[in-house]
């Protein structure tokens, strides 16, 4: 398909214009364009991206493979109360009989070299004590080098050695808990790269060093739950340095991408510069081993990263509210207001080493699956992803629940099962109560209520009915009170079906050709909620759904209306040929002449009911006119003159009732002018004005004291018809002859 | 020699009232036939020279013909006497357009409304036998269309349903030929149409124009006339299209 020119005529006609809506527009001409974009560059880049997903696939093949290469020794170990590290069972023959000793030490080429159960400790990164941690990566490295020989002597307390030779671990023995890892780690991994390259640009580039850092992280973790003692040889080192950088890297991207999406704040450029340049101190110092308190660094920049991070989202989003700036403030409130809970609690319980080892491993592996989650989710906010939503908020929950569990042990020194209750029981009752709620505030779905949603629809299709030419109008007077948006922009263009465009910030809701006179075209709503809400797939198929049930609503009034039309000529028809025929021959039979009048009068009356009946609305200039000759005729019938002032300000439809009632109303006037009072002149001046209609007959006929009249069935009938039309009349005395009747209806149609 | 005028009204009370009527109205001698349904009628026509109106024969000089009858519509008739020498009133109990115009155009002469009193119907038919027919503004209104439009469009009556929506004309193809002159409305003849849609009598038509009434007559006759032509000349068109001729 060859790509053309793309021209959109987008009025701004209801809806305030954004001063940079030039950005969304665009954005919104690239999908209802044809593919600008030449196939040849999207071949390129899906090529780039089986390279990409191939060498990521290859890497964790590589890890797995180092893993279960190493050698190992097929034990279980456990801590002592001593702080000793004890064997607690074993597969190995040789080790058989050691059961129930601790380990105080490895011979390396002769000399032994002390171990304790410091060696149970998985994660390094996660230590607090700057020695501690040395001596772990000392004792790691000590252990893997030794398990590099053929045999293996290992020292006990009691004295006693034991020969053992390491095995391959083997594939099979990574545990479950290594596979789930490296798992989320590869699909991390995948989004990132296909988020970068479906647009390579800045941001999306910063989405990237984010996700596929903590896909590193999520590789070193996995390799961690491996149970055994210590890591490889040659990952001992690069465990801590590596986990250190992923982590701050992720935090300076993070605010990187803050400071350009979703608008450029000021001095983005020395912002991030700033935070990378700070970033790259900190792990080139933890990495040399040059950092005192290497772990309360990392931490305090990540927190801190993560503070600006948030508190940038909050400018951008004063400068321009865009949705994207909300929803990810709230992501980012809850990882850093978790990951500072952990910390807390990380750092209250050091120093309880057998506590603190275990849960601190615990729960920052939860808290990584958790921003592991919360990255997966960012990329797809406008869809709706049930399953990875209440995933990501059960791993925030537990992250709560260890980091609480931490803290009661720390600072209530409650014993290790009670506090865990205690926790669980808290988290539980606070994924319980809050989960509705957080599920609200992090997608903000408060809809209208089903109700008056189905009020609004059902009014708005009468209106659409009324008035087909104002379908665009009304559809989204009713899509602004179901979204809020921002501003609605209205395009020539039709779109074939709703879509969320732009990151979720743009809607594009097809209007439908509703009757003559409408012409089909598209609606853009931006920023749901008055921007702090973004469109899901869900909305946009919510909308669909109005759009269709608006369809039918109409259609289906449509042809209500045609069946009572239809029904109402057919009446006309019946009443005009048989009622007619028989008011006729009456007539003619008629004793006397006010017998005849009156039955004339009657089928007058017939005729101008059928006649209602069968047009539903009639011109007030062709109304007027007819009455003019109407009772141009019948006046000089009577011989009587005729003044008739007719003015109008505007040229309105008059509906059925309006106009029989006025006819008759008229008539009625006259008749009783020339029948009963005899004049000889009358004038008559209709006056439209400003959505009223007044009415004044004046004759010169004989009536007198118009209060005394017998109201029969002449006057009783004015009086009924323009009271139908809301209006009064009254007559008076108009000297020195003759009555006049003045008909007032104040609102023949609505005020504009 | 006696004026022979015909009179088809199925309803006997109506049939008699309406001989008073035309009884009342001419000096002359007159000579009533009545008929009470279609096939009376053309035989009575038949006997007179056949419809077309044979020289030499004695045919109606006057016909009035209502248009509800009980084996059809009086409006097939009018069709069929397109040139039958004589004045051809519609007689009904219809006044508004969608029924009367369809009559002008089949060669009425004028119409008059069933319901109105005798004296009224007296004058009336004076008036169109001196050649002053009536013109309702909604008669008006429906004229102008039709002559603005051309005669193929809005001028077809609904019942033959080939007529297109008038709102379409700006993009009707334009005819090569220009318009015959009886397809065309002199604009004198155009702007007492006008007057009279906004519903002006013919008296104060002629004092807004500064002409006599009866140039305002002449005006009107000429329209009628022209509506006749216009209106036989685009059946015949019709009628050669549908291989009737």
């Amino acid at each position: 398909m060859a790509s053309r020119p793309v021209s959109l005529p987008l009025d701004t006609e209801f809806g305030s214009s954004f001063p940079d809506s030039s950005f969304e527009t665009r954005a919104f001409e690239r999908t209802l364009a044809a593919p600008l974009e030449p196939t040849r560059w999207m071949g390129t880049r899906l090529r780039l991206l089986v390279v990409v997903a191939l060498v990521g696939c290859l890497s964790l093949f590589l890890w797995i493979r180092i893993l279960a290469q190493a050698p190992h020794i097929d034990a279980s170990w456990a801590r002592n109360a001593q702080g000793q590290l004890q064997l607690s069972a074993t597969g190995d023959t040789r080790l058989r009989g050691f059961e129930g000793k601790a380990l105080t030490g490895v011979e390396i080429a002769g000399r032994v070299e002390p171990l304790d159960a410091l060696l149970l400790q998985r994660s390094p990164r996660w230590l607090v004590n700057d020695q501690e941690r040395e001596k772990l990566i000392s004792q790691w490295s000590r252990f893997a080098e030794a398990l590099e020989h053929r045999d293996v002597r290992l020292v006990f307390d009691d004295g006693s050695l034991a020969s053992v030779q390491p095995r391959a671990r083997g594939v099979g023995g990574l545990g479950a808990m290594f596979w789930l890892l490296a798992a989320l780690a590869l699909v991390l991994y995948l989004v990132a790269m296909v988020v970068l390259l479906v647009r390579p640009n800045m941001r999306n580039l910063m989405y990237a060093v984010m996700s596929v850092c903590q896909a590193g992280n999520l590789a070193f973790m996995a390799a961690e739950t491996i149970p055994d003692l210590g890591l490889p040889h040659g990952l001992a080192h690069w465990d801590f340095a590596g986990r250190i950088a992923f982590d701050v890297f992720t935090a300076a991207a993070i605010v990187h991408a803050t400071t350009i999406h979703p608008r450029e704040v000021p001095g983005h450029s020395a912002i991030s510069g700033f935070v990378w340049l700070m970033a790259a101190a900190i792990v080139s110092f933890a990495a040399a081993d040059r950092l005192p308190g290497a772990w309360w660094w990392t931490q305090g920049a990540a927190i801190s990263f993560g503070v600006l991070g948030i508190v940038l989202l909050s400018w951008s989003y004063k400068l321009q509210p865009h949705p994207f700036a909300v929803v990810v403030r709230r992501f980012s409130i809850v990882a850093i207001g978790t990951l500072t809970l952990l910390t807390v609690a990380v750092a209250a319980a050091e120093g309880r080493a057998n506590m603190q080892y275990s849960i601190a491993a615990v729960g920052s592996m939860i808290w990584y699956v958790f921003l592991a989650s919360l990255l997966l989710l960012v990329p797809f906010l406008s869809r709706s992803q049930q399953v990875m939503r209440e995933f990501s908020l059960l791993a925030g929950i537990s992250t709560v629940a260890t980091s609480l569990d931490l803290l009661f042990v720390a600072v209530f020194s409650l014993g290790q099962f009670a506090s865990l209750t205690l926790s669980l029981f808290l988290s539980l009752g606070a994924y319980a109560g809050v989960r509705q709620w957080i599920l609200n505030q992090m997608l903000g779905t408060n809809m209208l209520t089903t109700e008056r949603m189905f009020e609004q629809l059902y009014r708005a299709a009468r209106e659409v009915e009324m008035e087909p030419e104002k379908t665009a109008e009304l559809l989204s007077r009713l899509l602004r009170e179901l979204f809020e948006p921002l501003e609605v922009l209205r395009a020539e263009r039709p779109a074939g079906r709703t879509r969320v465009l732009a990151d979720g910030s743009a809607l594009v809701v097809p209007v439908p050709a509703l009757g003559a006179g409408a012409q089909a075209g598209s609606l853009v709503l931006r920023f749901a909620h008055r921007g702090k809400r973004m469109f899901t797939q869900d909305d946009a198929r919510l909308t669909d759904r109005v759009v269709e049930q608006l369809k039918r609503a109409v259609a289906y009034d449509r042809a209500v209306e045609q069946g009572r039309s239809e029904e109402r000529v057919r009446i006309a028809q019946d009443l005009h040929d048989d009622i007619g025929a028989r008011l006729l021959t009456l007539m003619y039979k008629a004793p006397n002449p006010e017998m005849e009048d009156y039955v004339r009068h009657t089928l007058q009356d017939l005729k101008t009911l059928t006649r209602g009946l069968a047009a539903p609305t009639h011109r007030l200039s062709h109304a007027a006119a007819e009455w003019k000759a109407d009772i141009t005729q019948r006046l000089s019938a009577a011989h009587c003159e005729l003044g008739w002032s007719f003015s109008s300000d505007r040229d309105i439809m008059l509906s059925v009732v309006q106009w029989s009632a006025l006819t008759r109303v008229l008539r009625e006037l006259v008749t009783n002018a020339i029948s009963h009072a005899q004049a000889t002149r009358l004038d008559v001046e209709a006056s439209f004005e400003d959505g009223g209609f007044t009415l004044r007959v004046v004759d010169n006929g004989m009536g007198r004291n118009p209060q005394a009249w017998a109201h029969g069935l002449g006057l009783g009938g004015v009086r009924k018809r323009v009271k139908q039309l809301g209006g009064d009349v009254r007559w008076s005395e108009n000297p020195p002859q003759g009555i006049v009747c003045r008909v007032h209806v104040p609102e023949l149609v609505p005020r504009r | 020699m006696a004026v022979k005028v015909l009179i088809l009204e199925d309803n006997p009370v109506a049939r008699s009232f309406l001989c008073r009527v035309v009884r009342e109205s001419f000096s002359d001698t007159i000579a009533i036939t009545e008929a009470g349904d279609l096939e009376s009628a053309r035989h009575q026509i038949g006997l007179t020279g056949g419809p077309r109106g044979v020289h030499g024969a004695d045919p109606f000089k006057l016909i009035l013909v209502d248009l509800e009858l009980p084996d059809g519509n009086g409006m097939e008739l009018l069709a069929e006497l397109a040139q039958y020498p004589s004045t051809k009133i519609v007689t009904t109990l219809y006044s508004d357009d969608d029924h009367l115009f369809p009559a002008l155009q089949r060669g009425a002469d004028g119409y008059l409304l069933k319901e109105d009193r005798f004296e009224v119907l007296v004058e009336e038919l004076q008036k169109i036998v001196r050649g002053q027919p009536p013109l309702s503004p909604a008669i008006a209104r429906r004229l102008l269309t039709h002559f603005r439009h051309g005669s193929q469009g809005e001028g077809s009556a609904p019942d033959l349903g080939f007529a297109p929506p008038s709102s379409f004309t700006s993009s009707r193809p334009v005819a090569i030929e220009t318009p015959l002159d009886h397809e065309r409305l002199t604009p004198r003849e155009s702007e007492v149409l006008t007057y009279l849609s906004k519903g002006f009598t013919i008296k104060e038509i002629a004092s807004l124009m500064g002409i006599k009434w009866f140039t305002v007559n002449d005006h009107i006759k000429s329209i009628y006339k022209k509506l006749n032509v216009s209106s036989r000349a685009e059946a015949a068109v019709l009628a050669s299209k549908q291989g009737l001729v």
